[in-house]
């Protein structure tokens, strides 16, 4: 039986678990197994992560509404907990430390996406157009108040 | 903060209470770090190592100075010193951090072999503790003076205390599940947490806290330890790739021979 807050879902090598673009807002633990993280690049496939058993994915979606930005596939068979939008403060409540490392995770993937943009600006490789939208988005931030909400 | 970790050899204890007067453990317990040197064991003392709550200055201060050196020792060794937070030392934070020989972290997610050990002091599960933090300091700390009076009075203090949680824990829903489920006197929060925690991939969950010392089975195929109290009856848990194990912490008392505290430790690991 489903538990009213969480519960477990199976999924065999290869089975997709969210698709990009999709709409779904529930975030997986892996509690047994192996998913591969990709993303749709002119039209290919690029795998750009493996995730396994204690890491998590589909956060993003479940904090800000929003779409999936990434494709994630069950390498070999894959037990995952299966976190609703609705139960994850009730989540947190009752493990605490869940919040922490959610909070380690997003701090990690921010400072590598720093990195990696500062290995793109100082070789000189970042296409105009990015390096624009990178201006317009430092431009913007300034009119943004400190809870993040435009002026 | 570096919170998942990979040891192979790793031992565990918690509740040493350095300071405390009731901690009496002072021989045991340096033989117990010299066994892990000579042995290449990394360290984790997961919560309350060192009394601040309920401390004599001049206890503390033996306690620790026979200790800090051989902490030393592993780092010189290239072992590392793990130090999760507990209740009692949550305001030495700092202090030790600044030590630069333990690593002071909240929790541990040690990766050993082919299992996931999370490694937690467990104050979080701790209902008078979260819910009436000011309470549960003005007990601490009314402990603390019980034991300057004697440690009678602490234990009887200590048991009244006891003796109240279970009243209103048995007037809460009686639990179901059989005894291989629970460790003995401890209050089924500590053990309902350990299998929410372990939930989230984790084959072993390992608390101190509550000075009960036990294993319970949780979940389909995890297991929750806790080590106990230093102050009582000194428990500690040995990882070695993967496997975990609780084991008491043998007296040199105890060895009718004069044998060395490694020997009978030794012996009491199946390795003599």
């Amino acid at each position: 039986m489903r538990s009213p807050t969480d519960y477990e879902e199976t999924y065999d090598p290869g089975d997709i678990i969210v698709r990009e673009g999709d709409e779904s807002r529930e975030m997986f633990v892996i509690q047994e197994g192996e998913v591969v993280v990709t993303k749709e690049v002119g039209g290919e496939d690029i795998e750009f992560a493996r995730l396994g058993r204690g890491s998590f994915f589909g956060e993003m979606s479940l904090l800000e509404s929003m779409p999936r930005n990434a494709t994630v596939r069950a390498a070999i068979k894959t037990k995952l907990l299966v976190i609703k939008p609705g139960s994850l403060l009730l989540t947190i409540r009752r493990d605490p430390t869940f919040a922490f490392e959610m909070l380690q995770h997003m701090s990690r993937r921010i400072r590598d996406i720093d990195e990696r943009l500062v290995e793109l600006m100082t070789s000189g490789k970042m296409p105009k157009e990015m390096s624009d939208r990178i201006e317009r988005l430092r431009a913007t931030s300034e009119y943004r108040t400190l809870d993040g909400v435009d002026e | 903060m570096k919170t998942t970790i990979s040891e192979s050899r790793l031992l565990v204890v918690s509740d040493v209470h350095l300071g405390n007067r009731l901690f009496r453990a002072r021989q045991p317990f340096i033989e117990f770090l010299k066994y892990a040197l000579e042995h290449r064991f990394s360290l984790c003392i997961n919560g309350d190592g060192v009394d601040i709550m309920q401390t004599s200055i001049m206890q503390i201060s033996r306690d620790l100075a026979a200790s800090t050196i051989l902490l030393q020792k592993f780092v010189r060794q290239g072992l590392k010193v793990y130090y999760v937070v507990g209740n009692h030392d949550i305001v030495l934070e700092h202090f030790l951090d600044d030590w630069e020989i333990i690593r002071v972290v909240p929790f541990l997610n040690v990766v050993s072999g082919d299992s996931r050990i999370r490694i937690e002091h467990g104050h979080l599960y701790d209902d008078m503790f979260v819910r009436f933090p000011r309470i549960y300091e003005a007990l601490t700390l009314l402990g603390g003076l019980a034991l300057r009076i004697h440690p009678r009075v602490y234990h009887a203090l200590d048991r009244s205390k006891e003796f109240l949680l279970s009243l209103r824990r048995s007037a809460k829903a009686t639990v179901e599940g059989n005894e291989a489920d629970f460790i003995p006197g401890e209050a089924p929060a500590f053990r309902d947490a350990a299998e929410r925690v372990s939930r989230r991939g984790f084959d072993y969950v390992i608390f101190g806290h509550t000075h009960k010392i036990g294993s319970a089975r949780i979940g389909k195929a995890a297991m929750y330890l806790n080590t106990g109290s230093w102050m009582f009856r000194p428990h500690y848990v040995e990882i070695v790739d993967g496997d975990v194990d609780l084991k008491p912490v043998v007296s040199r008392d105890a060895g009718l021979v004069r044998e060395s505290w490694t020997t009978l430790m030794e012996r009491e690991a199946g390795r003599g």
